[in-house]
């Protein structure tokens, strides 16, 4: 589907391949076929419904956790199927890491929230452990708001700040790609420009795959950008061409507002 | 109150003025529409004569409901404070007859005790007039907190299975065959003990002579109270959003460091709670643990002179008794008024208290961790 017609110097990290996938009965996403690169932003647009949280889902498998569902075709990672390929679920997990759509902090303190990989890991000592925090929640711009309170419970903070706090949750264990499922829908403008800079660093060693609405996000931050429409992958570019020339009048449609 | 500046205040035609809801805009209406009625457009001076609120239907019918309000506060006061007296009338009766072996009261046969002689000593021989009741305190809280140690890890292990891990067919059948064992009286865990368990375990290795004691006690008691916190704690990991599951697991949890690191934590509140319900079911259990415990009033005594086993062997294994076990046994053959009696009383307002006292604590747990 994707033939960059620019040369790209990064590897694929993630390929899809005429993936259908369905929650039982329900067929939700259908032909998919696409690559990612390393070390690239992947933006995901499309109206409500049409399928980008559950294919995010698909790369970490972690929608085998509450539903029962059916994965057909091909999705490697580094060339290895990460369904059939033999690689163990929670292995996986812990190469790619999620954000998810809705803040799910634990119910435990700041401090333990953002410790809880590392301490899987087997990082017990505390001076690393702090040190882990810290820079998660630096990166995840909430340190300075936290600092004071990283023994207090999570679930007391504001929305926004929950939703950073799963961002330094999930930055604190290193994975190898993170999917960011619409991070800054709860934050402020000033949270998101900090979110929107963090994408920026991390993309240095780091592969991104981000779901958002927000059109001017996508154009700001991705590096390709990907559009959905009822399970289907209408068209996939580089951003600058998604939003300049896109090939699919209902591409354009979308992009402008004029959907529907 | 001032019902002649209604125009100008609205809010003011309600009577009372604190609910807010039905009487408001029929009131309104009735005062909006007068106005073109009169030429209307007048200066605030020149008012047209509004019906008085007071006249008014919606008056009238909230009025009405003021009463019917009245009512059924004073019908909810009364029966909660018919529940409450109950339960402070029990509590007087059991102190004042139970308090009354350690006081010299009129129409007592007995002397006073002391409370030492009671609640400090082991020496159980009430026809000999020594009235130590530290055997049945030790007895019900032991048999009580062994029962929860095998009932609370099992119950609440079966409940994350149910909730996280079984099939939905499965989980059907297992929530519906946990309600049934809820409902199930005591009794027949009593005879299930008495006719398979202690035959069982008679005359074995276990035990050298017929096994009644804490071990089967607490067995049947744990058996018995398993479906309540069962059910519970089905209920407590169903209502966690799997969100929470799914977070962890993101993080490269496997299942069970999901379960064991955020679900159960998460959980734990509710946990408690069940593990308390099943804790006040068990202490107060008569019936089951009378059929299979032993009965024997000088358990400690009977520990201490045997040496012939393995301590923990003959702690589980030596027949004893409770609080409750000893009431049911006794109260039926003592004259009322005698110090006998009033021991078994002071028993009875220990039982009632130590409930009360494990429940509090529990809940002060239950919360002070919660936040
Ligand atoms: N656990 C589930 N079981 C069954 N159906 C589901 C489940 N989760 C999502 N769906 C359905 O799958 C479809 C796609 O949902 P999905 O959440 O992926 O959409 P989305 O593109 O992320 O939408 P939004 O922009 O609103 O987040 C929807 O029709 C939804 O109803
Ligand atoms: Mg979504």
């Amino acid at each position: 589907m994707l033939i960059p017609t620019v040369p790209e110097t990064k590897p694929i990290k993630l390929s899809v391949r005429n993936m259908a996938f369905s929650y039982g009965e329900k067929k939700v996403l259908d032909g998919l076929s696409l690559d990612i690169h390393a070390e690239r932003v992947t933006a995901i647009i499309g109206p409500s419904g049409c399928g980008k949280s559950t294919f995010l889902k698909c790369f970490n498998r972690i929608h085998e956790v509450s539903s029962a569902v059916n994965v057909s075709g091909d999705m490697l990672m580094d060339g290895v199927d990460i369904y059939r390929g033999g690689i163990d679920e929670v292995d996986l997990r812990r190469r790619v890491g999620m954000v998810f759509q809705k803040p799910n902090p634990f119910p435990k303190s700041i401090y333990e929230n953002v410790a809880f990989g590392p301490r899987l890991f087997g990082v017990s000592d505390r001076t690393s452990l702090d040190g882990i925090v810290e820079d998660a929640l630096r990166k995840a711009a909430l340190w300075d708001e936290v600092k004071d309170r990283l023994k207090e419970s999570a679930t007391g903070m504001s929305g926004g700040q929950q939703q950073r706090l799963c961002i330094a949750r999930a930055l604190a264990v290193n994975p190898e790609v993170l999917l960011m499922d619409e991070p800054c829908s709860a934050l402020d403008p000033i949270a998101t420009a900090k979110i929107e800079d963090l994408i920026g660093e991390l993309k240095e060693n780091l592969t991104i795959v981000i779901v958002t609405h927000n059109m001017q996000q996508a154009a700001r931050v991705s590096d390709y950008t990907a559009f959905f429409w009822l399970g289907k992958l209408v068209e996939m570019d580089l951003t600058e061409r998604i939003f300049t020339t896109p090939r699919v009048q209902m591409t354009e449609d979308y992009i402008t507002g004029r959907f529907g | 109150m001032p019902i002649g500046s209604t125009l100008a205040h609205p809010a003011g035609i309600q009577p009372g003025g604190s609910r807010k809801a039905d009487p408001m805009p029929d009131v309104l209406e009735t005062s909006l529409t007068a106005v073109p009625a009169n030429g209307g457009g007048g200066s605030a001076e020149s008012r047209p004569t509004v019906p008085q609120a007071a006249e008014s239907p919606a008056f009238r019918h909230s009025r009405t409901h003021r009463l019917a309000d009245r009512w059924a506060h004073l019908a909810f006061l009364s029966c909660s404070l018919l529940v409450v007296g109950l339960i402070g009338g029990i509590l007087f009766f059991l102190a004042s007859r139970g308090l009354a072996a350690f006081w010299p009261v009129a129409g007592n046969m007995g002397r006073a005790l002391h409370l030492s002689e009671v609640f400090l000593s082991a020496d159980w021989a009430p026809s000999s007039d020594r009235f130590g009741i530290l055997p049945f305190i030790a007895g019900s809280l032991g048999v009580t907190g062994l029962a929860l140690l095998i009932a609370a890890p099992a119950g609440i292990l079966t409940g994350v299975f149910i909730a996280k891990m079984a099939p939905a067919w499965m989980r059907n059948l297992m929530r519906q065959v946990m309600d049934l064992l809820v409902g199930i009286p005591s009794v027949v865990y009593g005879i299930f003990g008495l006719t398979v368990v202690l035959p069982l375990v008679s005359h074995t290795w276990l035990a050298d002579a017929p096994a009644s004691g804490f071990a089967v006690s607490a067995v049947i008691l744990a058996v018995m109270i398993v479906p309540t916190i069962v059910s519970l704690s089905t209920d407590a990991f169903e209502s966690l959003p799997s969100s929470l599951d799914e977070g962890a697991q993101a993080l490269g949890s496997s299942r069970w460091q999901a379960i064991w690191h955020v679900l159960i934590p998460a959980a734990r509140p509710r946990l408690l709670t069940a593990a308390v319900l099943g804790l006040g079911r068990a202490i107060g259990e008569a019936m089951a643990v009378q059929m299979v415990i032993g009965n024997n009033p000088q358990w400690i005594a009977l520990m201490r002179e045997s040496t012939d086993r393995a301590p923990f062997l003959r702690a589980l294994f030596t027949p004893a008794a409770t609080l409750t076990t000893e009431l049911v046994q006794e109260l039926p053959n003592t004259a009322a008024g005698s110090t006998w009696n009033n021991v078994l009383f002071a028993m009875g307002l220990l039982l009632y208290l130590l409930t009360m006292v494990l429940i509090l604590a529990t809940r002060r747990l239950g919360r002070g961790k919660e936040a």
